[in-house]
């Protein structure tokens, strides 16, 4: 049975249409990266899946059901960030055990430990979200998220504030867990070489209303592991190079129209 | 060292207390009407032994305190009901708006009447000072908590009601405990009406009575010990919020 399902999904805010009629099929464990303008629709699809937005129309599946309201099935890493002042940092990713009721108290003192190394939090357990700086809160929610153990993880610009080194770590991090657990991913990003590496499938949108411009199997082509060594090869830089042009020419639309 | 700013609050607050204290004993002002600073003092000081006036400020301070505590464990799980689920708030709201902008002083007589001049009508007129207000300062704070805070309680797995008490509580409490504050502020005008009209206990009643044989000194001497609790009070709520919401600083 199909897993994760987009059937002509629209959403429109007033006079605005921004997604248009949307299909996609995302199967089990597929990580699949959302490249478009800036404006296009991306966090409003994000958040319908997340079931914090009602579609227009269409509806979105999983396993044959009809999505509506927000579960722990289905995580999210918002693009603003979302730790809780009140919490220290291991408070907030507590947090997204909080109403867990499969892990013991141990369980989920070893997993926030677990994630706050993950995320190179470690030193950081007891300060304020407030005394730290964007990334490192953005690192927070993302150990909050990875934490709450959903089947789904929405992730809209996670890795945006952070340096390049941490970055490239959490990438490959992100990609360890999806293939060892199974996730399913949806990842928005702004970053063309971002999504060739981290990827199954990378989807290219065009401005608003969002469709789909492109699709590139990424795993078809570059194998399903990423190490640093493929992100030096040849084969990557044609894939990077072919989604900068998808880019480039929704860009150029934009002059167009403007 | 002190901060400028504290060198700057107590040379002025000082200068004016100078001046205040020339002008009563060059007798510029008649001591009848303005005593010296001075005179004050010395009065609270004798009071305190031949008034008891310890016994008066503790009796107003506890009308204060309790008639507050009730509003406020009244006006929190409302306040958050009505910021919480828009039907509640659209219910309660013209109730509460209307009642909020009754002078409290209007409804001495009524409250009289209901509850006659024991503590109950002190109690009831600062609770209708304060509850009203308080709990739409609530519920304007409990809706002013950022959707992100709620949305991600959602997708963790949060069921509603503790969004309330996980998410909503805690992201307006340090506003909470500021609104409570300033509305403990407002509470001490509505006692003093309350204990000017009925009573035989409390600070009100000690400068009414010190008003009624022209003792200016010891109207002056209650006024005064009133606004020492009020400040102590504001400075240790201040300290408190200092302590307890030190995350918010960045
Ligand atoms: N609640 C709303 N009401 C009205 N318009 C909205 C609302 N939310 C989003 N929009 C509009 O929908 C469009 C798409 O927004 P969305 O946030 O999904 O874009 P995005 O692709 O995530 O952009 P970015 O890359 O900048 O994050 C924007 O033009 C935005 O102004
Ligand atoms: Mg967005």
């Amino acid at each position: 049975m199909s897993y994760l399902v987009f059937e002509q999904v629209t959403k429109v805010y007033g006079a605005v249409e921004v997604v248009a009629p949307f299909d996609l099929d995302v199967p089990e464990g597929e990580l699949v990266a959302f490249l478009g303008p800036s404006g296009c629709g991306k966090t409003t699809l994000m958040r319908m899946v997340g079931g914090l937005e009602p579609p227009s129309s269409g509806q979105i599946l999983l396993r044959g059901e009809r999505l509506k309201k927000p579960d722990r099935r289905r995580g999210m890493v918002f693009q603003s960030y979302s730790a809780f002042p009140w919490l220290t940092v291991a408070q907030n990713v507590a947090y997204g055990m909080r109403y867990r009721r499969d892990l013991s108290a141990a369980e989920k003192e070893e997993q926030v430990q677990h994630f706050l190394a993950l995320v190179g939090l470690t030193d950081f357990a007891s300060e304020w979200p407030n005394r730290i700086s964007g990334g490192m809160r953005q690192r927070v929610a993302i150990a909050r998220t990875l934490a709450a153990g959903s089947e789904i993880l929405l992730m809209d610009e996670p890795f945006g504030a952070l340096d390049a080194q941490r970055r490239e770590f959490l990438q490959l991090e992100l990609r360890r867990i999806q293939q060892e657990e199974g996730k399913t991913v949806i990842f928005v990003t702004h970053d063309v070489e971002e999504a060739a590496f981290l990827a199954d499938r990378v989807i290219v949108f065009t401005r608003r209303p969002a469709r789909i411009l492109a699709e590139v199997d990424v795993t078809a082509r570059l194998g399903a592991s990423r190490t640093l060594e493929l992100r030096e090869g040849t084969d990557f830089f044609g894939l990077r190079n072919e989604l900068l042009h998808y880019v480039r020419s929704t860009a150029s639309e934009e002059e167009g129209t403007a | 060292m002190p901060s400028r700013k504290a060198i700057i609050g107590t040379a002025s607050t000082l200068s004016v207390l100078l001046a205040w204290e020339w002008a009563s004993r060059s007798g510029l002002v008649s001591e009848r009407f303005l005593p010296a600073p001075s005179t004050v003092l010395a009065t609270l000081w004798s009071m305190i032994f031949g008034r008891d006036l310890l016994y008066h400020a503790g009796i107003s301070t506890l009308r204060v305190w309790g008639a507050f505590t009730l509003a406020a464990l009244m006006a929190v799980p409302i306040g958050i009901a009505m910021g919480s689920f828009r039907w509640v708030g659209a219910a309660l709201e013209p109730i509460v708006d209307f009642i909020r902008y009754l002078p409290v002083p209007a409804l001495v007589p009524l409250s009289i009447i209901w509850f006659g001049v024991g503590e109950g009508t002190k109690i009831f007129l600062l609770w209708l000072g304060t509850f009203f207000q308080l709990v739409l300062l609530v519920a304007d704070d409990v809706r002013r908590v950022p959707v992100e805070f709620h949305e991600t309680a959602m997708t963790v797995g949060a069921p509603w009601w503790r969004r309330l008490t996980d998410v909503s509580f805690p992201s307006m409490l340090p506003t909470l405990v500021d609104n409570m504050r300033i509305t403990l502020g407002w509470c001490w005008t509505y006692l003093i009406i309350a204990e000017i009209v009925a009573a035989n206990s409390g600070l009100g009643f000690v400068i009414w009575q010190a008003r009624r044989f022209f003792q200016t000194p010891e109207v002056m001497a209650g006024v005064v010990t009133i606004g020492i609790i009020g400040l102590a009070t504001d400075q240790l709520v201040r300290a408190l919020h200092r302590r307890w919401f030190g995350y918010l600083v960045r």
